[in-house]
């Protein structure tokens, strides 16, 4: 269920097209695999685990989106407004509603 | 508005290929290694991760090594600057690799250090993705370092808000490993009974959550509290369940904490021959991996059995041992005035006993 929010926020949030969205999360995962592994085996919660991963995810999302605007502001304000945004804050949003849908 | 993409530079290794590259980085020489980065998939994080893993499973068999591979793996990463992974594992394994170091740097009293690898550690974990996990790590080392410089009080206050940090991460292990800081206090605090209360607590908990490391350090702990209340028949016992655990994960820093606290019991039990070549051994232990500080506080040990003998000239030739070690620490102030008292007593060929008991109070060696 986290990669579904993790794919819907990089499409729909961030606005990356769908192969931008895959090499997102292939680096993501890459990633993910050697974040569960720190500071010794079975250190992090999986909780932690989840803001982290969904942090890193907005973190990608957001830093692309600029990178493609290069400086400029988007025609979308609603992709501004987000952008304006810390990742921290969105990623704590998504894990609200992944509670949410879990619950 | 700011951001950064930091692009994935060609296939990351597997985690098997890294363990087995990791292993050829530790065969190769240290100087040699920079010149060889490429060929030995030094900036892959997955051999970045598990020289980490492997570093860390040594520190207790030889801290000595540990800070020299930790602080070749922090300079390699650091400067020239080497991007380092995806994300924010350029910070993540600055702050791992000097954690490490200042880990070592108080296994082998080298506070000065220590602390400094601490700041470093902070500086890179502050900028990783799980900051509060990483910070709380760090938190415990900073505590367990100031145990060690014998700030009890701070300790004891700062601990509770540390264990909840714990509890709320849901990182338990680390939260009972917190107790260990609470029974050495009061250990330190000549309150052996209330110490071994707390290190029974930890090991009903150890056992219960199966881990092996905290089970045996709490036996390790036992041995101490209970061999200085003379309590033999304890002490063996929890030197029986220790030792095996101990050998299984090659930590010889503790090993070495057994005989010590062994050779305690002997010495409660007045068997002063037998604890002078128990702490004799302690120290060939100690030596073995290099923790210098703990040599010489048992030299203060020793020397205060032998003038307990009635050999002053024996004791004194301990304490000359132990001296330029002991000078070469950088200590607080009460454990500065206890070594001038010492050492005035050495110039006087005669020795000033409370300001020994205070010099080697002072570098009384603190479990974990």
């Amino acid at each position: 269920m986290t990669l579904d929010v993790i794919h819907s926020a990089l499409i729909s949030y961030y606005r990356l097209n769908e192969e931008e969205a895959r090499g997102a999360e292939e680096d993501l995962s890459v990633w993910f695999q050697r974040l569960a592994r720190r500071g010794g085996a079975g250190h992090m919660p999986p909780k932690l685990l989840r803001i982290s991963l969904l942090s890193a995810a907005c973190q990608y999302g957001r830093s692309f989106q600029l990178w493609k605007l290069g400086g400029e502001q988007s025609a979308d304000n609603s992709l501004n407004e987000l952008l304006a945004r810390e990742p921290d804050e969105v990623a704590g949003d998504l894990d609200r509603r992944f509670e949410g849908e879990r619950s | 508005m700011t951001g950064r993409v930091l692009p994935f530079r060609g296939r990351p290794l597997s985690s098997e290929a890294g363990i087995r590259a990791a292993e050829r980085v530790l065969s190769t020489p240290i100087d040699e290694r920079v010149s060889k980065a490429k060929a030995l998939h030094l900036e892959d994080p997955e051999t970045l991760l598990a020289l980490c893993g492997l570093i860390r499973e040594r520190m207790s068999a030889s801290p000595a090594s540990a800070k020299l591979e930790a602080e070749f793996l922090y300079r390699f990463i650091e400067s020239p600057r080497r991007e380092i992974g995806l994300f924010d594992e350029r910070d993540y394994f600055l702050g791992e690799t000097a954690l490490l170091t200042g880990m070592a740097c108080r296994c082998l009293s080298e506070r000065e250090e220590a602390w400094i690898w601490f700041d470093r550690a902070e500086a890179g974990f502050r900028h990783t993705m799980n900051a509060p996990a990483e910070m709380s790590r760090l938190s415990y080392q900073r505590l367990a370092e100031r145990l060690e410089e014998r700030q009890f009080d701070l300790v004891l206050e700062l601990l509770p808000s540390l264990v909840e940090s714990f509890q709320k991460l849901g990182m338990p292990e680390d939260a009972l490993k917190c107790r260990f800081l609470e029974g050495l206090a009061m250990f330190e605090r000549d309150d052996p009974s209330a110490a071994i209360r707390v290190f029974n607590a930890i090991r009903d908990e150890a056992d219960a959550m199966g881990s092996q490391t905290l089970l045996a350090d709490a036996y390790v702990n036992l041995v101490h509290a209970h061999g200085m209340l003379g309590e033999a028949e304890a002490a063996i016992e929890a030197s029986r369940r220790a030792i095996p655990i101990l050998r299984e994960l090659d930590n010889r820093i503790s090993l070495a904490k057994v005989h010590w606290g062994l050779a305690t019991l002997l010495r409660e039990e007045g068997r002063i021959a037998e604890a002078v070549d128990s702490y004799r051994s302690a120290q060939e232990d100690f030596d073995a991996i290099g923790m210098r500080a703990d040599i010489a506080a048992l030299n203060l040990v020793v020397a205060d059995l032998l003038l307990e003998e009635g050999k002053s000239v024996e004791a004194l030739r301990e304490i000359s041992e132990a001296l330029p070690v002991i000078a070469e620490l950088k200590m607080a102030p009460e454990g500065m005035a206890a070594l001038s008292l010492v050492r005035e007593s050495v110039r006087r060929q005669e020795v000033n006993r409370q300001a020994l008991r205070e010099l080697h109070g002072y570098f009384q060696e603190l479990q974990n």
